[in-house]
């Protein structure tokens, strides 16, 4: 059984530490204004780092039964088919509903 | 003989359909997490919601974005990553068998959840004033774009449910300080704070993807 790891206070800090440090990124990269498209993908993509840092570390999936992780993997992939799949429909109307 | 004995060995908080402990807590932790896969897909909802329109309305946010105070949004992710390292240190406490430590940690956490909550709280106050709500009260007349409304009905939507869950994360840790407290935890036992730790870095996660998307886009 994977289930008891147990951090060390250091490590948990250091986690910790990383993450302030990515959220002061996150927010110094607004200071040097990033042109359109990119701006939101340099901003989600950090955000990605971070929480991926935060299921693998401190809920503990990189110890863990793979079983987990596969269930965390299913529930992005759903979520994407659901974005996916009603973008397919909103991106390409010709008239969006118009009082919305 | 042999077999008497081991059903004796088996510790009282393991329940007669579990083999062992460790059984046991393999088993929560996996309903925990097809939990939280409900959650994420929860949240998703709103995710989408939040892309679909800022695909309409892309000059949208960017206006209304200047209405939240991205100050605040920073502070408040800080408090949250923060209680999320508590969170981790209790539950390393309680693997250390050190209750003392547990109960520390989870009222440093629970303080941590409250200055969010208040913070929040301060900002929605704050709108409110400013007759910035959401749908069809919106009266706020500082942004040019008729559908400034729409913004403000995801933003307290998403901030809302997300509020809500820390709200219901306060009550399950004081909950757990209450159990704590009464003995019920060891380093053999801990099941209840491994599993509400999950919920609270969820939580967390929520949060990390709503900071940037609604508080830093200008």
């Amino acid at each position: 059984m994977s289930g008891h790891h147990i951090s060390s206070a250091k490590f948990l800090w250091g986690i910790g530490t990383a993450l302030f440090f990515l959220t002061f990124v996150t927010v110094a990269v607004t200071w040097i204004q990033i042109p359109e498209p990119w701006n939101v993908v340099v901003a989600v993509a950090i955000a990605v780092v971070k929480a991926l840092i935060v299921v693998a570390f401190f809920m503990n999936l990189w110890w863990d039964s793979k079983f987990n992780t596969l269930l965390f993997i299913m529930s992005i992939a759903f979520f994407l088919l659901l974005i996916g799949i009603t973008l397919l429909d909103t991106l390409y109307r010709v008239d969006p509903v118009p009082s919305f | 003989m042999s077999e008497t004995s081991a059903v004796k060995d088996k510790q009282e908080h393991v329940k007669h359909y579990f083999v062992d402990s460790d059984q046991q807590f393999e088993a929560s932790k996996m309903g925990m997490w097809v939990f939280l896969v409900t959650e994420i897909l929860f949240f998703g909802g709103l995710f989408a919601a939040y892309i679909v329109y800022r695909s309409w309305y892309p000059e949208l946010y960017l206006m209304a974005s200047t209405e939240l105070d991205a100050f605040w949004g920073t502070v408040n992710t800080v408090v949250l990553i923060g209680s999320s390292l508590t969170v981790a240190m209790a539950i390393r406490s309680a693997q250390l068998n050190q209750i003392k430590g547990l109960i520390i940690n989870l009222w440093i956490t629970i303080g941590l959840a409250c200055v969010f909550m208040v913070i929040k709280f301060f900002e929605y106050m704050y709108k409110f004033q400013k007759g910035i709500l959401p749908g069809e009260y919106y009266t706020y007349d500082g942004i040019a774009h008729e559908q400034a409304n729409i913004f403000f009905s995801i933003y307290y939507m998403m901030t809302g449910l997300h509020g809500v869950h820390v709200v219901i994360g306060i009550g399950l840790m004081l909950w757990l300080v209450v159990k704590a407290k009464k003995g019920v935890f060891s380093s053999q036992y801990y099941t209840h704070v491994e599993i509400t730790g999950l919920y609270w870095h969820l939580v967390d996660v929520i949060w990390i993807f709503l900071f940037p998307l609604l508080y830093l886009i200008d």
